[in-house]
């Protein structure tokens, strides 16, 4: 859906800036891509760059087979009219109200008036604003802003939507439904969806695939599921720390005790594998820490146990987690 | 007398303000958008646009208005009378609405321009449908900036034969010691100002959809 070919880009002035380094990015159709990154890591300009609000010095953006670097203004207007795009600051117009604000890309791409009203009402529905049609962006809501932003964004039935920190300024909960409406978006009209975001939650929500982005240097690309479980890159696990608590430091009771870190996904959560291990092997299992989380629909865990019974047994359990499934690290 | 006077007055306020917006918006509308990193950014033609604007601005009225009297003829056919005092007026009035109009315009958010372009708008979209409508508060009290403005002037007008409630006073008031004049055309001078900053601080507030 879109490639990013060794895409550059340095912002001129006193000190400049090397915002995005050799950039090489494939971003799947159909699924929602998070971006992630401390501020400053390149990320607003990498989304930027896929509209061309900011343009590359170097490399090339493919978006649906359209190579937008070399398109003239005219058209990439027409381009810019097929991806939608919401902002961290709702960027709606005050002069207008609710449907003023929807109605404006479909004023720009030339509906009719009838058109433009049908098009907003099952907008507003979508959004679940539909009291709201007359109101001020004044009027509204932190969350009813972004819903709005949302609706506009998708009034021209684009096949793309990039989400630049759109819900860094709502608070958790506003979060969470907000992200839920894009779920559904995703799901319900097949779009591509590209997330920007400092927040790990986000991108475990409802993301499917995430790029890791620090220093303008993309650091590692993959399933959200394995980024997080497994991540390869200094930057990624830096981000992870405290987050799932991967790192948490433990010491087994006694030194002849096996200290393992066990980490399962999805259906694996579900089976009874600790307990079944202990009657197998006859062994001692004291939990240190243990937590699940869900990675958008995937279940995920992780528990830091020690084992205690002769040397054989414990190799044994450790051979039936791994054929079970489990990952397995052995801490000491 | 005062009522023709008050009359006069108004007749060179009201023409020189419009014809000043007239022009001065457009004018104004350049200034903001072919500034460094905005939709028409030319670098060149706004430091040159920025330097007409301010020599405009730079000339005291008095002065501009005897200079530009040949100007003037060529205009309306005569330097002297109500009509002729609107050229001098609306000249010195263009550069003042351009400036206010450009400090409207950069008023508006960055990012609704940047949302507007992530849209497909072209240049004139954005400036029509976005930056007037969204500075349309403060260009509405830039007008009115200038409305005010411009009575002060036309009373400068008048002392050059230029007719209005500045000539009033001079002629009556000033030269023929007439103190009561002197104060009925200070009162009515009062009273324009208060009623034109009134009636433009109303329609800006009712155009005011901001937090």
């Amino acid at each position: 859906m879109i490639i990013f070919k060794n895409v550059d880009r340095t912002f001129a002035g006193k000190d400049t800036v090397h915002a995005l380094k050799n950039i090489n990015l494939n971003i799947p159709e159909g699924k929602i891509f998070g971006i992630i990154g401390q501020s400053g890591a390149g990320k607003s300009t990498l989304v930027r760059c896929i509209n061309m609000l900011e343009k590359p010095d170097r490399g090339d953006i493919i978006v649906d087979g359209v190579l937008m670097n070399n398109l003239d203004a005219k058209e990439l207007r027409i381009e810019r009219k097929k991806i939608g795009m919401i902002f961290q600051h709702f960027n709606l117009l005050n002069s207008r109200t609710v449907f003023g604000n929807i109605a404006f890309p479909l004023e720009l791409a030339g509906a009719s008036k009838d058109e433009i009203k049908e098009k907003v009402q099952n907008l507003v529905s979508l959004v679940g604003l539909t009291d709201k049609l007359n109101a001020y962006p004044e009027q509204l809501s932190g969350g009813q802003k972004q819903r709005v932003g949302i609706a506009r964004a998708l009034a021209t039935e684009p096949k793309l939507l990039l989400c630049d920190e759109a819900t860094s300024a709502l608070d958790p909960e506003t979060t969470t439904s907000v992200l839920k409406l894009l779920q559904e978006i995703n799901e319900k009209l097949q779009l591509t969806i590209v997330i920007i975001t400092h927040e790990m939650s986000v991108i475990q929500e409802i993301c499917d695939k995430v790029a890791v982005l620090e220093n303008g240097f993309l650091q590692e690309v993959g399933p959200v599921i394995d980024v997080f479980t497994n991540p390869q890159s200094v930057a990624t696990q830096r981000m992870l720390q405290g987050f799932l608590a991967t790192n948490y430091k433990a010491q087994p009771s006694e030194i002849s005790n096996t200290l393992l870190r066990l980490t399962f996904v999805d259906k694996k959560t579900h089976d009874p594998i600790i307990s079944q291990m202990v009657r197998a092997y006859e062994l001692d299992v004291n939990i240190l820490f243990g937590r699940v989380d869900q990675m958008k629909e995937t279940p995920f865990g992780m528990l830091l146990i020690e084992l205690s019974g002769n040397h054989e047994k414990k190799e044994n359990a450790i051979t039936y987690l791994r054929n079970n499934g489990v990952k397995v690290e052995v801490l000491n | 007398m005062l009522w023709d006077a008050t009359l006069e007055t108004l007749f060179m306020v009201s023409s020189a303000t419009v014809l000043a917006t007239i022009i001065g918006l457009p004018l104004g509308i350049l200034l903001a958008t072919t500034e460094e990193n905005h939709i028409l950014e030319q670098i060149v033609l706004n430091k040159a646009l920025g330097a007409i604007v301010n020599l405009g601005r730079s000339v005291p009225f008095i002065i501009l208005m005897v200079a530009i009297i040949p100007f003037t003829r060529k205009i309306v056919g005569t330097s002297i009378g109500t009509t002729a005092a609107i050229v001098p007026l609306t000249v010195a009035a263009i550069p003042f609405v351009a400036r206010l109009v450009e400090g409207a315009l950069k008023e508006v958010d960055p990012g609704v321009i940047e949302a507007a372009e992530s849209m497909g708008a072209s240049p004139p979209e954005i400036i029509y449908k976005v930056l007037i409508p969204e500075a349309l508060p403060a260009l509405v009290l830039a007008v009115t900036l200038t409305a005010v403005n411009l009575i002060g002037y036309s009373a400068m007008a008048g002392a050059i034969g230029g007719g209005g409630l500045g000539d009033l006073a001079i002629r009556f008031g000033y030269q023929r010691f007439r103190g009561d004049v002197m104060i009925q055309t200070v009162v009515i001078l009062i009273i324009l100002v208060q009623g034109i900053q009134m009636v433009g601080d109303k329609i800006a507030h009712k155009l005011y959809h901001k937090n």
